[in-house]
């Protein structure tokens, strides 16, 4: 993975800059004189996509730099904690409305601490309803955040 | 106004009781979260922006302009007693600020760091009340062309000053502005690249981006190794005080870093950082004790850290004259303004001088404020650093996420920091800078502006808007830079090759 990162992280940013160039073919043009709201874009889309071009091909051809100008990336355990990370945020977000800020904030937090080494679940439970309680009455009681109450508490 | 009328009025406004409040707790948590290794002032400033929605605007940046200035101060903290810089700009100093703990001599390391910091900060804030006014009066004068062109080459030295390669920042800004241009188009107002999202025609808001690159991101960096909480180097208050020989040795390079890094904070890029690297390699070339370099020199530890302070007080010329951002926590201090109303810009010293004159006062009462706070209290500060990694990276992502949702009380902007944090992590293990990213963003819709704008005025007349006196002086520079380094080095390889 480490080796190939460079070039599928710049062949990404290349589909994105013509997928981006497309939508823009769309936006009327404008002339010199009178430029429209596609001109800025345009530039721009070419700027990203000749970038992230010559980078697939430094990349290519320069394996060894390429690889050197990177850290490794996480196996094993350590990679496995990192991707529950990610997917515990994602969660997060998709379930803030339905399930509300209360439940998602606790499990949320609870997750993250036994992911990152906490192991007593008593400390756990303990640490992620203050928590989640206290960033609840400082951003919606307080700062009037309205956060989601979710089905069960509205 | 002259600049001692001012500086009174300034002193009238940050002394009000919720002016002075927002300086203590900005420098306050810009000393934790340089400490912190998780979260610098950028996270920290795009965590608090949410906060300040009920403050004044003038408050909201005294408080925010507090998290960077003190940052400088808490980074140092770290480096010298644990050799774990809490922010990029202290790297410098761990290399003979842990020497000379090892040593037995963290206290003195501490107090010339910490008066250093003051020393030049305070040099830096001078400056800046000098520098600013008649930059904002000559920028007056200034249209679209000459903002475009100031945009465009700050973008353009940033990306060639980051360190790391070119190529990657390029594409980091280009990134940056293809994000920048989400949303309505500045002038017609057009929707544009909004994916049928009715939320994204307000275009990709700085916090979640922010907050996702430098957050989140982060987080997930951290979360790849499960440390121990390191060992502290104890220091007595007693300790604190350098002997007589080594403030002789630390005075001149305070005030030889205080002039570096005021210089190095005017230009566009990673000023705090760059102005350390500038300042040590200065101090170690005039140094009649080169040799002690690496190896606990005082020198090595009062020029960075005085250069990094004096450095923020250089990036705010910019921001608080021109309203250009040329740093990305400048940026974070532009992207409140904006979000409080505030059009930033050469006009903003006189239409609002209680934001210029405030804000300047603070940061003389910030900087005297964390003087009093970072000696007596060095070991609370770095008594932090034993809050357990999962406890703070738990309550960093709890904040993130719930500080993003309050801005405007959208999903969209909760996805948008998920996916940036995702970017961000992947982006940070192959060595991308995300500074352009983040000033690209923040500078693109003014760019388009400024562009169309110019065209417009020249009737699409290129010539008309490069051959402008101070366009055209800014794109020689640039080129200039681009072309001579590729000059040289041809006419090197040339001479190598002719040679027998």
């Amino acid at each position: 993975m480490s080796l190939r990162a460079l070039p599928i992280v710049s062949l990404c940013f290349l589909l994105l800059g013509i997928a981006y160039l497309v939508d823009n073919s769309k936006l009327p043009m404008g002339s010199a004189a009178k430029p429209g709201a596609g001109l800025f874009p345009l530039l721009v889309g070419f700027a990203l996509s000749g970038l992230s071009l010559a980078l697939f091909i430094w990349a290519g051809r320069n394996q060894d730099t390429a690889a050197k100008g990177q850290e490794p990336f996480p196996v094993g355990k350590d990679g496995q904690r990192v991707l529950a990370l990610g997917v515990v945020l994602a969660l997060f977000v998709l379930l803030l409305k339905p399930l509300g800020y209360g439940i998602c904030g606790t499990a949320l937090l609870a997750a993250v601490l036994r992911l990152l080494g906490l192991r007593s679940w008593r400390r756990i439970i303990l640490i992620s309803l203050v928590a989640a309680a206290t960033s609840f009455f400082l951003f919606d009681t307080l700062l009037g955040v309205p956060l989601p109450r979710g089905v069960f508490f509205s | 106004m002259d600049s001692l009328q001012g500086l009174a009025y300034g002193f009238g406004v940050a002394l009000t009781g919720a002016n002075l409040l927002a300086c203590l707790l900005g420098v306050l948590v810009g000393t934790v979260v340089g400490v912190l290794p998780g979260i610098g002032p950028i996270g920290a400033m795009a965590l608090l922006i949410p906060s300040t929605f009920s403050l004044g605007p003038t408050t909201a940046l005294i408080m925010l302009a507090g998290i960077y200035y003190g940052s400088m101060y808490g980074g140092s903290t770290t480096s010298i007693l644990v050799n774990v810089p809490g922010e990029a700009a202290s790297v410098v100093t761990a290399i003979d600020g842990y020497q000379m703990a090892r040593k037995g001599r963290a206290g003195a390391a501490l107090a010339v760091s910490a008066v250093g910091s003051f020393v030049a900060g305070t040099l830096g804030i001078v400056a800046l009340m000098l520098f600013a006014p008649p930059l904002a009066e000559l920028a007056l004068e200034f249209g679209p062309p000459e903002y475009f062109a100031l945009t465009l080459v700050g973008l353009f030295f940033l990306s060639g000053l980051g360190g790391g390669s070119r190529l990657k920042s390029f594409l980091m800004v280009a990134f940056g502005l293809l994000l920048g241009t989400v949303g309505m188009e500045p002038i017609s107002g057009l929707p544009r690249f909004t994916l049928g999202q009715l939320s994204l025609a307000q275009g990709v808001e700085l916090v979640p981006v922010a907050m996702g690159l430098y957050g989140i991101g982060e987080v997930l960096i951290i979360a790849e190794k499960i440390t121990g909480i390191p060992e502290l180097i104890k220091v007595k208050f007693r300790e604190l005080f350098p002997t007589v020989a080594e403030w002789k040795r630390a005075f001149p390079p305070m005030l030889r870093g205080g002039g570096v890094g005021f210089l190095i904070g005017l230009i566009p890029g990673p000023a705090a950082i760059l102005s350390t690297f500038a300042s040590y390699a200065l101090e170690k070339r005039v140094s009649r004790h080169p040799q002690e370099f690496g190896k606990g020199a005082i020198e090595g530890v009062a020029g960075p850290e005085a250069a990094n302070n004096s450095a923020t007080a250089g990036a705010m010329v910019p921001l608080l004259a021109l309203g250009i951002p040329f740093a990305p926590a400048t940026a974070m201090l532009i992207g409140a303004l904006i979000i409080h109303g505030v059009q930033p810009g050469p006009l903003l010293m006189t239409q609002q001088p209680e934001i210029f004159w405030g804000v300047v006062a603070s940061m003389y009462i910030g900087n005297l404020v964390l003087l009093i706070l970072n000696l007596p209290l060095v070991g609370a500060f770095a008594s932090i650093l034993r809050l357990p990694q999962h406890l703070l990276m738990g309550l960093i992502l709890l904040l993130c996420l719930v500080g993003t949702y309050s801005v405007n009380n959208s999903l969209l902007d909760l996805y948008i920091l998920i996916g940036m944090g995702g970017v961000g992590y992947f982006l940070r293990k192959l060595k991308f800078d995300m500074a352009p990213l983040i000033l690209a963003l923040v500078l693109g819709p003014m760019m388009e502006k400024t562009l169309l704008q110019s065209l417009f005025m020249a009737r699409g007349d290129v010539w008309s808007i490069l051959s402008r006196p101070i366009p055209a002086v800014l794109y020689s520079i640039a080129i200039a830079v681009m072309v001579l380094p590729l000059l040289y080095r041809w006419v090197k390889k040339r001479s190598e090759a002719l040679r027998p």
